[in-house]
């Protein structure tokens, strides 16, 4: 029995000792960008992503990847994640341990995982509005210093902007025939039954189900701007004729509304494969990426009602024991440089959302030239720039995103 | 007229067996093959190729197959003696010894799979190839156990006492005479070893915590979007490996003095 306690002991100082060495921390000073860039040369850092689809990671690593090797002598290493919420339960499990440095450099984020590591508070601290860059985004708009009506407080910097938009296919619909309101909408789903869905609001892809919902909300209510703060009267005073017509449109959906597709990639694949007609997405370029990635026919192609088309902004954070900071503050600054901002939505190269930057800001004329053209060229697959600024509306409070996704459960599924 | 029916039978057989394959390869070399085209229509090497020239796709083969390969070195290693002592000895304890041995099968894998994250971050093992390898032996170690164990029930330990008394030193006795009567058996619990280190996700997720990048991780976060071009290309490119080892150790196997392929 000693010698098996001895030989546990010394087994257990053996694996102590191959413990990683903590790094001598490279010293930088966030104020003083040259010293950021002096202490990233010859870093490696370590993005995780979401990497579902083969366009964006091929954008990231042909964009972003070549860009910091040739110009930062920063290498790239994308690690793709089937969902964020992976990377989020490393960074925790990490700050049990107490692991320093620990090994994500940069996420991509937004809403409920910014909310959990903030709280955890496992967020690099005040720096998004230090980056050279952040010059160019407008934070006074709450939809850039609110993610998901919680503050951004200088914990993550954005890349990239969504809005809510419909999807069609020319070669079955004509554009006279496409509803332009929640009410047409509903209308058009029970003259055509079976041949509409939506995303189920609880699923994996949930977002895009619950964005879909709130602008019904907005519509019912006649306004979107009283739904940024949460009042628990309002919500009472409209939720009922929210049930009302998801409970009247569900008899004229696919299936009978018995199920939802859980995410946008099951929606996508009914659209395609011609059991629905319409189908949704978040991206500037429309169906550009799905058309790229070969998942919709190539007449697919996008639009918006006249109102309530809820957009926001997605961002990436840098963890508290993040082992490279420098390189991962380089690279959310050059997620923001003009150049990368006017590539990014070219349906072409494949990432399909929209500018982080306010294209106002820009000063530079090559730079704004570049940006006002690829605005041109997002292709015919995408809604036009005057009809997405015009429905365009902000997201609600948080405190909405539970209360709609319960009671659809509640009055909706379970009636 | 029977065997007519006996070879109809059979090639329904193969052709169940082999039908999930030809649609993946049908998925992996097209693209927008929409319903109700029965077939595919637009034929194309893009994603294909897309996936091979990616250096991720390569090094993560490689990655998996090195794990892979010391998951079954070091389970025959732990396996072998725990085997031999289950399949051979009756003590007190033995069935307890069953017990935490079977556990790992029941037990939800992210539950261990957590827990080890933390231990592991702590020592410095997590993120390491030999940290991802160490937490894979927790479900490849059952297997490897009981199937060398059940060959060690049928172990007649005589005739090692007789290389023993012939005068065959300990350590000869072991490799001339138990590792070439335990060979087969040894062959089908590395077998076992390497397809489960190989498919696993999760534990080599939590782990390697992004920085062992296998191809179940591709192919999980490749699943998430949901292309089913995509996906096709890496579910050929990872049943590549067992098919070629099962197809490799199957000439090995020897049960009975008959070859497995003659028995069929």
């Amino acid at each position: 029995m000693k010698r098996l306690i001895f030989a546990l002991l010394v087994l257990s100082m053996l694996l102590a000792a191959c413990a990683p060495k903590s790094e001598a921390a490279a010293d930088f000073d966030i104020n003083n960008w040259d010293s950021v860039l002096e202490a990233a040369r010859g870093q490696t850092v370590n993005w995780y992503l979401w990497g579902g689809s083969d366009s964006i990671n091929a954008y990231v690593d042909n964009f972003y990847g070549k860009a910091l090797k040739e110009r930062y002598d920063i290498t790239l290493n994308r690690v793709p994640l089937a969902d964020t919420v992976d990377a989020v339960n490393q960074v925790l499990s990490e700050k049990q341990a107490g692991t320093d440095p620990g090994s994500v450099d940069l996420i991509w984020i937004n809403g409920e995982n910014f909310f959990t590591l903030k709280q955890a508070e496992m967020l690099y601290p005040d720096w998004a509005q230090k980056l050279p860059n952040s010059a160019l985004v407008n934070w006074d708009n709450p939809a850039i210093n609110l993610d998901f009506g919680n503050p951004v407080d200088n914990l993550e910097s954005p890349w990239s902007s969504a809005q809510f938009q419909f999807i069609y296919d020319s070669a079955r619909m004509g554009e006279a025939e496409l509803p332009r309101s929640y009410a047409e909408l509903a209308d058009w789903a029970c003259a055509h039954p079976g041949r509409f869905t939506y995303i189920d609001p609880n699923g994996t892809g949930g977002f895009l189900g619950t964005r879909f919902m709130k602008g019904a909300l907005y519509e019912l209510s006649g306004d979107a701007a009283q739904w940024q703060k949460i009042d628990q009267a309002l919500w009472e005073q409209y939720a009922p004729a929210l049930w009302d017509y998801f409970n009247e449109i569900e008899s004229c959906l696919w299936r009978n509304g018995e199920t939802y597709p859980q995410d946008e990639s099951e929606l996508v694949n009914l659209f395609a494969n011609n059991e629905v007609d319409l189908s949704m997405t978040n991206d500037i370029t429309g169906a550009g990426r799905w058309i790229a990635d070969g998942r919709m026919p190539e007449t697919a192609r996008a639009f918006v009602f006249d109102n309530y088309m809820i957009g926001d902004f997605n961002y990436v954070a840098i963890p508290l024991n993040a082992p490279n900071k420098a390189a991962a503050l380089v690279l959310a600054n050059l997620l923001l440089e003009p150049e990368f901002q006017a590539a990014q939505i070219l349906p072409e190269n494949g990432f399909g959302l929209g500018y982080a930057i306010d294209v106002n800001r820009v000063t530079d004329e090559t730079a704004l030239a570049a940006l006002q053209e690829s605005a041109s060229k997002l292709g015919d697959a995408a809604t036009s720039a005057s009809d997405l600024a015009k429905s365009l509306v902000g997201d609600s409070a948080a405190e909405y995103q539970n209360l709609v996704q319960q009671g659809w459960l509640e009055n909706v599924v379970q009636k | 007229m029977k065997r007519l029916a006996s070879r109809l039978v059979r090639v329904g057989l193969y052709l169940v067996l082999i039908a999930p394959l030809l649609i993946f390869i049908a998925y992996a070399f097209s693209t927008r093959w929409f319903f109700p085209q029965p077939f595919p229509t637009e034929w194309t090497t893009i994603t294909f190729q897309r996936a091979l020239h990616d250096s991720r796709t390569f090094s993560s083969v490689t990655q998996g197959l090195w794990i892979a390969l010391l998951v079954s070195i070091f389970s025959l290693i732990i396996g072998f003696p725990a085997a031999r002592v289950l399949g051979l000895r009756e003590f007190r304890g033995r069935q307890l010894a069953w017990l935490l041995l079977f556990l790992p099968t029941v037990i939800p894998p992210l539950a261990i799979g957590m827990g080890l994250n933390i231990l592991f971050l702590r020592i410095g093992l997590a993120g390491s190839i030999f940290g991802v390898a160490l937490a894979h032996l927790v479900p490849t170690l059952p297997y490897t156990v009981f199937t060398l164990s059940s060959a060690f029930a049928r172990f007649d330990e005589n005739y090692e006492y007789q290389a023993l008394a012939l005068g065959a030193s300990p350590i000869r006795t072991f490799f001339t005479v138990t590792l070439r009567l335990m060979m087969p058996s040894l062959t089908v619990a590395a077998l076992f070893a390497f397809l489960i280190s190989w498919s696993q996700y999760l534990l080599t997720l939590l782990i390697g915590g992004g920085r062992i990048i296998t191809l179940p991780i591709l192919l999980f976060s490749a699943a998430s979007g949901g292309n089913p071009a995509t996906i096709a290309t890496l579910s050929l490119l990872f049943i590549a490996p067992p098919i070629l080892v099962i197809a490799l150790t199957a000439r090995q196997l020897n049960q009975h003095g008959n070859l497995i392929k003659n028995q069929f």
